[in-house]
């Protein structure tokens, strides 16, 4: 075993920098993810869990070049979560994002022919309810919708409530999580993909992550989704506009 | 419409600030020592204070919104600080002393605002003001501010170019929100207090500022309560009063009213505890007091449409 000397723990989150990795070199068109595994070998499990975290975002890569989800990397997406079970949520609102990011992921396996679409879950509260810091840190865990093609509650809540998405991200900067920052500024890239002028300007908020976040690889796809993101917006792309 | 419950806490957050304040100065803490000259070696401690007590208490006249005890209050401080600088004999020596100076003018601005006037200190500024010495000194964008209120306030007849000050801020630039720092906050607070003369005229800010202030403030005053700076987190709830519609709602009313104490004084922070030395908790929260006098003061008297008063 490569980790053999490393606790699970290091293990499993070397594996999601290994996945997040090489769905960014997708992203910037150098082969897909599945490529992370041996044809017909036994993919080992720290990876599959990987595999399973990053979710949808598996899929940007194909997303993002205008075409359907990869077949390769769909069946190893769908594969991880056969094989690997949800993660228990430490509370009611954990459970809605998970289930939240499970049908993104789902969604995006149907269109790949793997027929396990799981239903939609109940909708999330908003910034009215939980005030905008808290649903802003939400929608930063559920940052894995923010893809071209997706489309739902979930979206509709992010272009309704854009500025708090703006205020949490401008919150997560001074507190120095960047991380969150990322997730927020990708969600704002989004609603700017869907015509929508965000009221903060999101290219030094990506360059000022990229320079003092933490570097990770994970982090890296959430800058690089949004700056993909932030492209479609420009008008010369034809591309830009809401996704069915 | 602003909530009734922000109303009712920031009327009771600013009254209990200004009987806190009240009862010390009664009591003769904050005097300026009688050997005093106008050159202050240390002017931080009673002499700045004094001008901020009078700042708190003539706005607290204008506004007319305090009820009788609350407005008894704010006279009798104002003229307890009116005689602390000897009738305003204190401000025109020192400026007579230091042409460049701007505290003296800075203070009496405060002291005119309710009508406490000095003649020959009229004229020394008007004098002044006519010197390009006076415009020229270096100063942060924010400063300059203080300074062309305070001559609006005593209505010399010099004419600031607004427009170009307030380009010289750094809310002038409408900068990256996430870029602020405690003491840049600071600063921001105090070119809406200038710009606006307190809350006096929202108007007087421009549209592009009150726009990023509306977009950002939540976020600014959220991270400050979150590490418990109260002195800094009342100024941005004065500022919220001050542009008009306020923003931020109930949860730093909430929060800055849980930490006040029952005698009416607020902690700057919550890092350092109270002192349980009388003089020492006042010299450390005198600020605080004030800022949440202005504060309770000037989101109640916008909300009732009281600046009327003020014109």
């Amino acid at each position: 075993m490569p980790f053999a000397e490393t606790s699970l723990r290091e293990q499993y989150a070397a594996a999601v920098e290994r996945v997040a990795g090489r769905t960014l070199d997708a992203l910037r068109g150098g082969g897909d993810p599945a490529a992370l595994v041996e044809p017909d070998a036994a993919v080992p499990r720290p990876l599959l869990a990987a595999v399973r975290l990053l979710g949808a975002d598996l899929l940007a890569p194909s997303l993002f070049g205008g075409g359907e989800p990869d077949p390769a990397t769909a069946a190893l997406l769908a594969e991880a979560r056969r094989v690997v079970p949800a993660p228990a949520p430490p509370s009611e609102q954990a459970a809605l994002v998970i289930a939240w990011q499970d049908w993104a992921a789902g969604r995006l396996l149907v269109r790949a022919g793997h027929a396990e679409a799981a239903p939609r879950p109940a909708p999330l509260p908003g910034p009215e309810d939980l005030g905008w810091q808290a649903w802003s840190v939400r929608m930063s865990q559920l940052s894995v919708l923010a893809l071209p093609t997706l489309d739902g509650p979930v979206h509709d809540a992010a272009l309704a409530h854009a500025l708090a998405l703006a205020r949490g991200t401008v919150r997560s900067m001074l507190r120095r999580d960047l991380t969150t920052a990322a997730r927020l500024a990708r969600w704002l890239a989004w609603t700017e993909a869907e015509g929508r002028r965000s009221r903060l300007d999101l290219e030094p908020v990506l360059d000022r992550i990229a320079l003092a976040g933490d570097g990770s690889a994970r982090t890296g796809l959430e800058l690089a989704l949004a700056r993909r993101l932030l492209d479609r917006a420009r008008p010369s792309d034809a591309e830009g506009g809401r996704a069915a | 419409m602003i909530d009734t419950h922000v109303l009712a806490t920031a009327q009771r957050f600013g009254s209990r600030a200004l009987t806190w304040l009240h009862a010390a100065h009664r009591d003769g803490l904050g005097r300026i020592p009688d050997n005093t000259v106008v050159d202050l070696a240390t002017p931080n401690d009673a002499y700045k204070p004094l001008g901020e007590l009078a700042l708190a208490a003539s706005v607290v006249l204008r506004d007319g919104v305090a009820g009788p005890a609350g407005t008894r209050a704010a006279r009798e401080l104002l003229d307890y600080a009116w005689e602390q600088l000897r009738e305003g004999d204190l401000l025109y020596e020192r400026q007579l002393r230091h042409v460049t100076m701007s505290d003296p003018l800075e203070l009496y601005g405060h002291f005119a605002r309710a009508g406490y006037r000095h003649p020959a200190l009229d004229d020394l500024l008007e004098s002044i003001g006519r010197l390009r010495a006076a415009h020229a000194i270096e100063i942060q964008g924010n400063r300059r501010l203080a300074i062309a209120n305070a001559r609006r306030l005593i209505g010399l007849s010099h004419q600031p170019d607004w427009a170009a000050l307030t380009a010289g801020t750094w809310l002038g630039a409408l900068p990256e929100p996430w870029a602020v720092e405690w003491e840049i906050a600071y600063q921001n607070t105090h070119t809406v207090f200038h710009l606006t003369d307190w809350g006096a005229h929202p108007e007087g800010l421009p549209e592009p500022i009150r726009d990023y202030l509306h977009d950002w403030l939540p976020a600014w005053l959220d991270i400050w309560l979150e590490i418990g700076q109260w002195d800094l987190a009342v100024e941005l709830l004065m500022v919220d009063a001050c542009i008009g519609e306020p923003i931020t709602g109930r949860q730093g009313w909430d929060a800055l009213a849980a930490v006040q104490r029952a005698d009416g004084l607020v902690p700057r922070d919550a890092n350092d505890p109270v002192s349980d030395d009388r003089e020492e908790a006042f010299r450390e929260n005198q600020h605080t007091a004030v800022v949440a006098v202005l504060a309770g003061d000037i989101t109640l008297a916008r909300a009732l449409g009281a600046d009327a008063a003020a014109a």
